[in-house]
């Protein structure tokens, strides 16, 4: 029995299906959270009987006629697909909208079982629903439910009134006949008009309100403070400052040391049970190669754990909504709205859903912008990269993360700009959002999050992280001639003849070594590898403990290890983050762009941006710090007054484009 | 009637019209409880926002949004 979760957004659908299958898909407390469908089985104290019983979670819908992309993956599902059973979750606080949705749903034919979501939230409201007789006029069964709650959540009896159901012969009658198929649009919207005053009739049957729902709130009056025209913007900095530092200086680094620690008796372990009698070629390989490239990655490991901590706890408690109320008034002047927030915010997690996320917006235009500038964002995986040079660097300054989320805005609104120069569509739309309840994040929720990002890191650094980490060892352990290179020739490598090339191109931006240039391109495979591939070619197997560091490059020599100054590590800390995201996210932005010109457009782009940016930050903090130009300052200036020149040169064409769009606009009218 | 950008703060206005080309937008609306003949409150103006809210729920929309629903003062 195939059972669909459909109903408005934000309305608990995910948190039931991860309460009813165990799974733990992505839950916020925002609309538009999820956007495409997912499958689970029941789990067994669900499911008693043992039928062969799978759910499937929808993205939300305020109706059957779709607004955006991810409301007709819903609509199509429930109409083409025909699930036997659809679980309608209505939010219990919110009848009078969800239930003309409920309506729609009723007409279609298959069994449908009303999940009265949040239902502990009534009371505190003064909202009180007579279910028997909501029941009764729905002719179908609602059941009370509060899937946040692990017990007396209702969940058991859902599941059996959705079996049921879905097993009767007997055909449920629609209370509302709107007739799906009107000729006319003004039939059509008659008869939606007919349907709301039916919802009307039931709602004013069903429900009693002590306190009207236009009153002011309290939450209204912290909505007043924190999305407030010149208070928003210092507050949500002021909040990722504190995020930064809870998980970079105050409670990451001394998890992350305790962990470094372990990892370090383990390579020890590993070293004296192998002994002195293994091949040197081999035991190097596993030793510095496999257990210190992947050690110094999964070194990170706290630190990004307690972040995401921080981040789910922010997700949760409906503060990123408010974000997108702040943000909109930037966003618009060049083309997006507050909605773009969504995908970066979901691509600070990992930039692949972040793309996805970009479904959630209407415009076409501004829906490619954001695919193409979304992994802008540090994700998760650029964590490591971050972490590193600020605390080698930087002396774990929580500014450095900061600064490098608030550039990643600052880059997506001047990539924008610049979009909507070259196609030269300056249409504007609407904006429009709900905004949810704010309330208290809970600390398991956030937990499952962080333990989840933290299994498939885990995953990933055993694997593609692992593989890279090998592969990158051997080719610098070989030369051409299959020899092994001599310690005091590592520039014969096979490593260093690839990747001495691309470092010439990287003088200009401070960082002209092969050992960062190889750090790079391993880099397009998964971005943890930028971390594990400096750790191999340098020799380094811990990054946490800056002490160990010491030893290898005395006292404050830390940068003499790597042979560059903090300010070209600070350029090629901006060079990663900004340039292409994982092969796996450029996969994701094509099938989201659905076109190759805009495919071939985003990634140019991105190595564009990151270049510029890493030239801009090496050149000018060389001549501040030092009074004079950074090397290859000639060279370099050429290389992006092209970049420049080129995109100066596409933006005057797209500017003619803009006529043209004009007049298509008037014929319109 | 008015536009709603121009109504004032927690006072109940009903609905008109949405003066807009893009029907989409009118649909969309229509689906929240937003139509003509149903009422719309202003909670509060943020940023370059109006928070408002339409059946038992609130919503943040734009200055321009607001300019399209004309509504009136009952």
């Amino acid at each position: 029995m195939r059972i669909a979760l459909a109903g408005n957004p934000n309305s608990g659908k995910t948190t039931l299906f991860n309460a009813i299958t165990g799974k733990v898909e992505h839950v916020g407390n925002w609309p538009g959270v999820t956007v495409e469908k997912k499958e689970g089985d029941v789990k067994q104290n669900l499911n008693p009987r043992k039928e062969n019983l799978v759910v499937v979670d929808l993205p939300g819908a305020y109706s059957m006629s779709p607004y955006t992309s991810e409301e007709s993956i819903t609509k199509d599902f429930v109409q083409n697909e025909n699930p036997d059973v659809i679980i309608n979750i209505v939010d219990a606080t919110n009848l009078s909208r969800s239930l003309f949705f409920t309506t729609q749903l009723l007409e279609l034919g298959i069994p449908v079982v009303v999940a009265l979501n949040k239902s502990d939230l009534t009371e505190a409201k003064g909202i009180a629903i007579n279910i028997p007789t909501l029941s009764d006029i729905l002719k179908c069964p609602v059941i009370a439910t509060v899937a946040t709650k692990s017990a007396n959540n209702g969940l058991l009896e859902l599941m059996n009134a959705a079996i049921i159901v879905g097993k009767s012969q007997k055909k449920q009658t629609a209370p509302f006949a709107g007739g799906a198929k009107k000729a006319s649009k003004e039939g059509f919207e008659k008869a939606d008009k007919k349907r709301y005053a039916f919802v009307n009739d039931v709602v004013a049957e069903v429900e009693k309100r002590k306190i009207s729902s236009e009153k002011q709130t309290l939450q209204d009056k912290v909505d007043r403070i924190i999305a407030h025209k010149w208070l928003g913007i210092p507050i949500f900095a002021a909040i990722i400052y504190l995020v930064f530092s809870i998980s970079q200086a105050w409670v990451g680094p001394p998890l992350a040391d305790i962990f470094v620690g372990w990892i370090d008796l383990f390579n020890e372990t590993v070293g004296s049970l192998l002994g002195e009698d293994v091949n040197p070629v081999i035991g190097a390989l596993l030793l510095d190669g496999i257990i210190g490239g992947v050690g110094a990655v999964i070194g990170f490991l706290p630190l990004i754990m307690v972040l995401f901590f921080c981040l789910a706890l922010l997700e949760d408690c409906g503060y990123m909504a408010r974000v997108a109320v702040v943000m909109d008034r930037f966003f618009k002047k060049v083309g997006l709205s507050g909605r773009s927030i969504i995908p970066m915010i979901v691509g600070t997690g990992c930039g692949i859903p972040g793309v996805m996320a970009t479904r959630t917006i209407k415009n076409e235009r501004q829906r490619r912008t954001m695919a193409m500038l979304t992994t802008f964002m540090p994700c998760g995986a650029k964590l490591p990269i971050i972490a590193l040079f600020a605390g080698v660097f930087f002396g774990e300054n929580s500014w450095v993360g900061t600064s490098m989320y608030f550039l990643g805005i600052f880059v997506i609104i001047i990539g924008a700009l610049i979009i909507r120069q070259i196609t030269g569509d300056f249409s504007r739309s609407y904006f429009i959002m709900e905004l949810p309840e704010y309330r208290f994040p809970s600390i398991k929720r956030a937990a499952v999050s962080m333990l989840m990002r933290a299994k498939a890191f885990i995953i990933k650094a055993g694997t593609i992280i692992l593989v890279s980490n090998a592969v990158v060892h051997i080719l610098q352990t070989f030369d051409w001639q299959f020899q092994v290179v001599a310690e005091t020739a590592p520039e014969t490598s096979i490593l260093a003849s690839i990747a001495t090339p691309l470092a010439v191109l990287f003088i200009p931006l401070g960082f002209g070594l092969w050992q960062f240039a190889a750090a790079a391109v391993t880099g397009f495979i998964a971005k943890e590898n930028v971390v594990g591939t400096l750790a191999v070619c340098f020799g380094i197997t811990n990054f946490i403990d800056v002490e160990e560091l010491a030893l290898v490059g005395s006292g404050s020599e830390v940068s003499a290890v790597f042979g560059i100054g903090a300010v070209a590590a600070l350029a090629y800390l901006v060079f990663n983050l900004f340039t292409p995201p994982c092969f796996a996210a450029i996969g994701a932005m094509n099938s989201e762009l659905e076109s190759r010109k805009w495919l071939t457009g985003a990634i140019a782009f991105q190595l564009g941006m990151g270049y510029v940016l890493a030239f801009l930050v090496y050149q000018i903090g060389t001549l501040v710090s030092t009074g004079s130009l950074g090397q290859g300052f000639i060279g370099g200036l050429i290389a992006v007054a092209i970049m420049v020149g080129f995109v100066v040169y596409l933006m005057k064409k797209g500017s003619k484009n803009k006529q043209i769009f004009a007049e298509m606009q008037a014929v319109k009218l | 009637m008015m536009s709603l950008a121009n109504g004032k703060l927690n006072t109940p206005y009903t609905v008109n019209r949405v003066n807009t080309e893009q029907e989409d937008i009118r649909e969309f609306l229509f689906t929240l409880g937003c139509y003509p003949g149903e009422k719309v409150t202003i909670i509060s103006k943020l940023a370059s926002n109006y928070i408002v809210s339409i059946k038992d729920a609130r919503y943040s929309i734009d200055e321009d949004l607001a300019k399209a629903i004309i509504c009136s003062n009952h």
